[in-house]
C-alpha cells in the first residue's frame, strides 16, 4: 500500500538546517499494523505527516497505492486524504465547538456525503465505539479515554484503507490506553491498514511490526510474532 | 455544509461573548450610521422626481455679470418665460412662480358664524394657471387644470383646509387672505392638495393665482427684461428638443430684448436651463425657491457612513486574526478531514456574514429609536412610500452583505492558509505580517478618529466664535415683531408710541429688514460726477427715525435719521463705511453732503448723503460686509418693528408687547422673534454639520476603542504568563501597565502624525467658506490629539491595570 524510497525532508531556518528524514525507505502492506518507534526529533512525526500528506518531502519517492502522491497538488492531496486516511491524535484535536456527533459527521460532510446516510453511518460508529449515549455532548465534557474514542470514530468514519496513529495513547491512563489499542487492533482485524508512531513499548506490541528510527533512518525493523 | 457553518459561527459567537460583543455592537453602531445617512441620501437625491412631466421640464437662471463678477441665480425678470414661449418654437409651455416675498408669514382670516379666526401660514406663493398642469401635485379637491385660472382663487394643502374647514369640503369656499405683498382679499379656494412625501425644492403650502390681488396689476406693469428678478420661471420642453441647442438661442435673445439697457447701466447677462430634477443638488444658484442641498456635504456625509462602517469592521479582521490562535486547532482538524482551503474560506465568510446579519437586526432597532433625534439634527423628515422602503432596506441588506465580506475576507485567507502539521503540533503563532498589518489597521481607526476630534474642535470654536463676534450693533435683548399685514402696519406709530412709554422698553424703531434676515433690495447707484455706467450695488432698506438707534450702530460722521429732521424722507441717505470705500470717497467727512444718483425708468434720482455709519453685519460671516444705504421710510413700507428690551424679567415685557398688540389689533395673533436668535438662525446648515460631526466623532472613538479594548484584553490574555514571571522578579504594576500599554499607545502616537496633517487640511478647507473666521492653530490639533490620546489611555490602561495587581500566583497556575 505504501511504498516509500530515499525519502528526504530538511527543516530549514536562517542559522540551521535540521534533516529529519534522511534518504529513508520503507514499505506497509495492505493490513498490516505498523509501529514506529524512536527518541523524540528522530523524524517519527515527520515521517507520519507525510504519509498523511500534510507536508511535502525535500526528495524520494512516494507512492500510495502504486501512485506517486509526492507531487500532488495542495487540492488532490487534499482529495486523498479524505477518502483513504484517518487520523488519530495524541491530543485528540476534537473541535470544541461541535457535539461527539457533529464532530464525528465531519469528515462524511466534506465528502459530500447526504444527511440521512450521515446520520446512519455515524450512529453505527458511535454504537461500535461505545459512546452513543454521549452523542450530544461537547468534547469538554468528556473523559480523555471518551475523546479519544470520539477521535478514533472520527477517523474511521468514511471507512478509510488507512490510519495514522500519533502517539494515540499519549494522555491516556493505562486502562483507556488500553481500550483504545484495543479499538485499533479490531479496526485493523477487519482490513484497515495502521501506522502507529508511539513512544510505548507496551502499545508497540499491539503491532505486527516495529520500525526503529534515529536520526531520520531506519535502523531496525523487529517483526512481532 | 452551510447549516454547519452556521452553527460553528454561532457556537463561537456564544462561547466568546466579549469578542462577539464588541463585533456585533461595532457592526451594528456603524450599520446604523450607514442606514441613517442612507436614508438622508435617498431622500436628498429623490427631489422633484414625482413629476410626470419632470424629463421635460426645466428651470431658467440668470448668470448676471457686473464689475468683473458673475453671480448666479434662480430669478428672473416676470415676461420672461411669455417672451421665450412667443419667441422659442421648442417651448411648449411656461410657468413663472412667485414667492409672496414680503410675507414671513401670510395671515388667513375666516369667518364662522360671528367669529373671524386668524392664523399665519408660510409657504405662499402665486402661480400662472400651468402652474399645476406641469407639476405634478396630488389634488383632493378641486381640478389641476383649472385651479388657478380665475384671479383670487387659492389652492392650498390639505392640512390648511382641515385646519380652516374640519372635515368639511373646502371647495369653493372663501378665505381673506392678508398679505404684505398682495394686500388683504377674499380668495376662493379652488383645490386642496395632498402634500408629496417625496420633496420638492417647492415648499409650497398654499398657491395663490398670480392675478391676485396687488399682484396681478403690478405684474402688468413689468416689461423689461433687465430687472425685478423676482420670478421663477420654469419651462416645458416640446417632445425631443434639446435644452443645450436652446440655451444657445438665449444671448442673441437678452441682447435683443435688454441689450441696451444692461449696457446702460454696466450689467452683462446670460440665461441657463436646470433640469427641475437636478435644482436640489446641482442649481448652484442663489435665491432658489428653497435653499439647495449640498452635494459636497453628502459626499461628507456618504464619506462619513462608509469610514464609521470600515472602523467597525477593521474591529472585525482585528479580533479575528488575533484569536486566530484560538481556532487554529479546527482550522487544522477540518484540514486533516479533507477541507479545501476555499471551504475554509467559506466557513470564515459565512461567520462574518453571520455575524453582519446579526448587527443588521440590532441596528435596524437602533434607527427605528435615533430616527427622532437624527430627523431633529438632519432638519428632515424621514417618511417614505412603502416602494422606498423596501429599496432603502433591500439596499441596506446588501450593504450588509458587503460589510460581512469585507470584515470576513481578510481573516478568511489569513486563518484558512494555516499548516495543519504546524498548528495541531501547538506550535502556532501569529504570523508577523498578520501583526504589522494589525496594526496598520488599529493606526487606520485612530487616524479617522483623531481627525475627527480636531475637526469637531474647530467646528465648535467656529460656532462659538460666530455666536459671539460683535456684529456691530446691539443684538441681545432686541425683541423683532413682524408687522406682517395693513393693519399691522398701520397700527405702528400708536404701537412705537405705547411700548416707548412702558419701563420695560428703552427704544424702539422699523424697519423693512433687519440684520440676519434677507436683505432683498439691493439698487445700482453711482457717485454724482462719475460716469453713469459706474454703478455699484448697494443694498438698501427704509427705516424709521429711531431703528439706528435702537439698534446700536454707531455713527461716524454726519447724523443719524430723528424727528429733528422729518424732511429726510426726501431721498436724504445714510451709507456704511463699506459703502463709503465702493464710491471712493477720501473719508466720511468728504463724504456729508455728496450726492449719489440712481438711474430708474428712464429718470435720475439724487441721494444726498447726511451721514455715515461703522460697518456692521447685516448678513452671516460667510460674506465680507457690502455696501449698504438706509433711508427714511414710512409706516406703510416697514415690515419689521425691533423693540430694545432693558434687562429685566424678559416675559413679563413680551406679556405687555403683546397686551399693547391685542388692544390695537384684535384680529391678528401677536408673534415675535429675538433678534440674536434670528442671526443665527443663517448658521442652521453649519449648527447642523457641527452636531453631526460632533455625533460620528464619539461614535468613531467609541468603535475604535472598542476595538482597542479587544486587542488589549486579548493580548492581555497572551501574555498572562509573562506578567506573572515577572511579579514574581519584582516589576511594579506601573512597569507592567506601561508594558502593556506602550505598544497600543506607539499606535495612537503614529496616527497623530498621519492625522494632523490631515485634519489641518480639510478644515482649512471648510473655514475658507466663512468670509470671517477664528484662527486655526497647532493648539487645536495638539488638543485633538491629546483628547483621543487619554480616550485610549484610559480603555487599555483599564484592562492592563486589571492584569498588572492580579495575583501573580494565580496568573502562574493558568498555564
Amino acid at each position: 500500500m505504501i511504498k516509500i524510497t530515499n525519502l528526504e525532508k530538511i527543516y530549514r531556518t536562517e542559522e540551521v538546517e535540521t534533516v529529519a528524514l534522511n534518504k529513508l525507505s520503507m514499505q506497509v502492506a495492505e493490513g498490516e499494523f505498523v509501529a514506529v518507534m524512536g527518541p523524540s526529533g528522530c523524524g517519527k512525526s515527520t515521517l507520519l505527516n507525510i504519509l498523511g500528506l500534510l507536508d511535502d518531502p525535500d526528495g524520494g519517492s512516494f507512492l500510495f497505492n502504486g501512485i506517486e502522491v509526492s507531487r500532488f497538488n495542495e487540492r488532490k492531496r487534499a482529495d486523498l486524504r479524505k477518502r483513504n486516511i484517518g487520523f488519530v491524535f495524541q491530543s485528540f484535536n476534537l473541535i470544541d465547538e461541535l457535539t461527539v456527533f457533529e464532530n464525528v459527521e465531519l469528515p462524511l460532510i466534506y465528502l459530500g456525503v447526504s444527511t440521512s446516510e450521515r446520520k446512519s453511518r455515524v450512529e453505527a460508529v458511535l454504537d461500535k465505539m461505545q459512546i452513543m449515549h454521549r452523542r450530544n455532548h461537547y468534547p469538554q465534557q468528556l473523559s480523555g479515554g471518551q475523546q479519544q474514542r470520539v477521535a478514533v470514530a472520527r477517523a474511521v468514519v468514511n471507512k478509510p484503507k488507512l490510519i495514522l496513529a500519533d502517539e494515540p495513547t499519549g494522555n491516556l491512563d493505562s486502562s483507556n490506553g488500553n481500550e483504545v489499542m484495543q479499538l485499533l487492533t479490531d479496526l485493523n482485524e477487519q482490513g484497515t491498514t495502521i501506522v502507529m508512531v508511539t513512544h510505548s513499548e507496551h502499545d508497540a506490541r499491539y503491532s505486527h511490526r516495529i520500525i526503529r528510527m534515529l536520526d531520520g533512518q531506519t535502523v531496525l525493523e523487529n517483526l512481532m510474532v | 455544509m452551510i447549516s454547519n457553518y452556521i452553527k460553528i459561527a454561532w457556537r463561537n459567537a456564544v462561547n466568546n461573548k466579549v469578542f462577539s460583543f464588541i463585533n456585533i455592537f461595532g457592526l451594528s453602531i456603524g450599520l446604523t450610521c450607514c442606514l441613517l445617512i442612507s436614508m438622508y441620501l435617498f431622500k436628498e437625491f429623490s427631489y422633484d422626481r414625482q413629476h410626470a412631466l419632470g424629463n421635460r421640464l426645466y428651470q431658467v437662471g440668470t448668470l448676471s455679470i457686473m464689475e468683473g463678477k458673475e453671480d448666479r441665480f434662480a430669478t428672473t425678470p416676470a415676461p420672461l418665460g411669455p417672451t421665450m414661449q412667443q419667441e422659442f418654437a421648442e417651448v411648449e409651455s411656461t410657468v413663472r412662480l412667485l414667492k409672496a416675498f414680503q410675507d414671513d408669514k401670510t395671515l388667513f382670516q375666516y369667518k364662522a358664524g360671528k367669529d373671524i379666526h386668524s392664523f399665519y401660514e408660510t409657504s405662499g406663493y402665486f402661480a400662472d394657471p400651468t402652474f399645476f398642469r406641469l407639476f405634478s401635485y396630488q389634488f383632493k379637491e378641486g381640478n389641476p387644470e383649472t385651479a388657478l385660472n380665475e384671479p383670487n382663487s387659492v389652492v392650498i394643502s390639505e392640512d390648511i383646509a382641515h385646519k380652516i374647514f374640519g372635515n368639511e369640503l373646502a371647495l369653493n369656499k372663501t378665505v381673506h387672505i392678508n398679505s404684505n405683498t398682495s394686500g388683504a382679499y377674499d380668495f376662493k379656494v379652488t383645490g386642496v392638495f395632498i402634500p408629496s412625501k417625496t420633496p420638492s425644492h417647492i415648499d409650497a403650502r398654499f398657491v395663490m393665482s398670480m392675478q391676485s390681488g396687488e399682484v396681478g396689476p403690478w405684474l402688468k406693469k413689468l416689461d423689461d427684461l433687465a430687472n425685478n428678478n423676482l420670478f421663477y420661471t420654469y419651462l416645458l420642453l416640446k417632445q425631443g428638443a434639446k435644452p443645450k441647442a436652446l440655451e444657445v438661442k438665449f444671448d442673441p435673445f437678452i441682447q435683443k430684448y435688454a441689450g441696451k439697457e444692461l449696457q446702460a447701466s454696466g450689467r452683462g447677462r446670460k440665461h441657463f436651463l436646470i433640469p427641475v430634477k437636478d435644482i436640489h443638488l446641482y442649481a448652484n444658484t442663489g435665491g432658489n425657491v428653497t435653499p439647495g442641498g449640498s452635494v459636497s456635504y453628502l459626499y461628507l456625509l456618504f464619506s462619513i457612513a462608509i469610514v464609521t462602517l470600515l472602523i467597525a469592521c477593521v474591529n472585525f479582521m482585528n479580533l479575528s486574526t488575533a484569536r486566530s490562535s484560538k481556532r487554529a486547532v479546527e482550522i487544522g482538524v477540518r484540514k486533516v478531514l479533507g477541507a479545501e482551503k476555499i471551504a475554509l474560506v467559506q466557513q470564515f465568510l459565512w461567520e462574518a456574514i453571520l455575524l453582519s446579519l446579526l448587527a443588521f437586526v440590532v441596528s435596524l432597532v437602533m434607527t427605528t429609536l435615533l430616527m427622532p433625534l437624527f430627523e431633529q439634527v438632519a432638519g428632515k423628515d424621514f417618511t417614505f412610500s412603502i416602494q422606498q422602503y423596501v429599496l432603502l432596506i433591500s439596499g441596506f441588506l446588501l450593504i450588509t452583505l458587503i460589510a460581512g465580506i469585507i470584515a470576513g475576507i481578510y481573516p478568511a485567507f489569513y486563518l484558512s492558509a494555516f499548516k495543519p502539521v504546524k498548528v495541531l503540533k501547538g506550535r502556532f503563532s501569529n504570523s508577523l505580517s498578520a501583526i504589522s498589518f494589525r496594526k496598520v489597521l488599529v493606526v487606520f481607526q485612530f487616524v479617522i478618529s483623531v481627525a475627527l476630534v480636531v475637526a469637531s474642535i474647530t467646528i465648535s470654536n467656529q460656532m462659538r466664535y460666530l455666536r459671539n463676534k460683535d456684529l456691530g450693533f446691539q443684538k441681545e435683548q432686541q425683541i423683532v415683531i413682524p408687522l406682517r399685514t395693513s393693519t399691522a402696519k398701520q397700527i405702528y406709530p400708536s404701537l412705537k408710541n405705547s411700548l416707548n412709554a412702558s419701563s420695560s422698553i428703552s427704544s424702539s424703531g422699523a424697519s423693512i429688514f433687519y440684520p440676519g434676515i434677507d436683505n432683498v433690495m439691493d439698487w445700482l447707484m453711482y457717485r454724482q460726477g462719475d460716469a453713469s455706467d459706474n454703478t455699484k450695488q448697494v443694498f438698501m432698506n427704509r427705516v424709521d427715525d429711531s431703528y439706528l438707534q435702537t439698534l446700536g450702530i454707531q455713527l461716524v460722521a454726519g447724523r443719524l435719521f430723528s424727528k429733528e429732521f422729518p424732511g429726510d424722507t426726501a431721498n436724504r441717505i445714510i451709507l456704511n463705511e463699506q459703502a463709503l470705500h465702493s464710491f471712493g470717497f477720501k473719508d466720511p467727512e468728504d463724504a456729508i453732503g455728496k450726492n449719489l444718483i440712481m438711474a430708474w425708468a428712464g429718470r435720475e434720482m439724487l441721494y444726498p448723503i447726511v451721514g455715515v455709519v461703522k460697518n456692521f453685519h447685516f448678513e452671516g460671516l460667510y460674506t465680507k460686509i457690502g455696501a449698504y444705504g438706509f433711508l427714511l421710510g414710512h409706516s406703510r413700507d416697514y415690515g419689521y418693528m425691533i423693540a430694545h428690551a432693558k434687562t429685566g424679567n424678559i416675559k413679563t415685557t413680551l406679556s405687555s408687547i403683546g397686551t399693547a398688540w391685542s388692544t390695537l389689533n384684535p384680529n391678528e395673533p401677536f408673534e415675535y422673534s429675538f433678534l440674536d436668535q434670528d442671526f443665527q438662525k443663517n448658521y442652521i446648515a453649519e449648527e447642523r454639520l457641527a452636531a453631526l460631526i460632533r455625533y460620528f466623532t464619539v461614535i468613531a472613538i467609541f468603535i475604535s476603542c472598542l476595538g482597542l479594548f479587544g486587542l488589549t484584553t486579548f493580548s492581555i490574555e497572551q501574555r498572562t504568563k509573562e506578567i506573572g514571571i515577572r511579579k514574581v522578579l519584582g516589576a511594579s504594576v506601573a512597569g507592567i501597565v506601561s508594558l502593556l500599554s506602550k505598544d497600543f499607545l506607539k499606535l495612537v502616537v503614529i496616527s497623530f502624525l498621519v492625522a494632523s496633517p490631515l485634519a489641518w487640511y480639510f478644515i482649512n478647507q471648510w473655514l475658507q467658506g466663512f468670509a470671517y473666521k477664528t484662527p486655526f492653530t497647532i493648539w487645536i490639533v495638539l488638543a485633538g490629539c491629546l483628547v483621543a490620546f487619554s480616550i485610549a489611555f484610559l480603555t487599555i490602561s483599564i484592562q492592563a491595570i486589571k492584569a498588572a495587581i492580579a495575583n501573580p500566583v494565580k496568573n502562574l497556575r493558568t498555564e
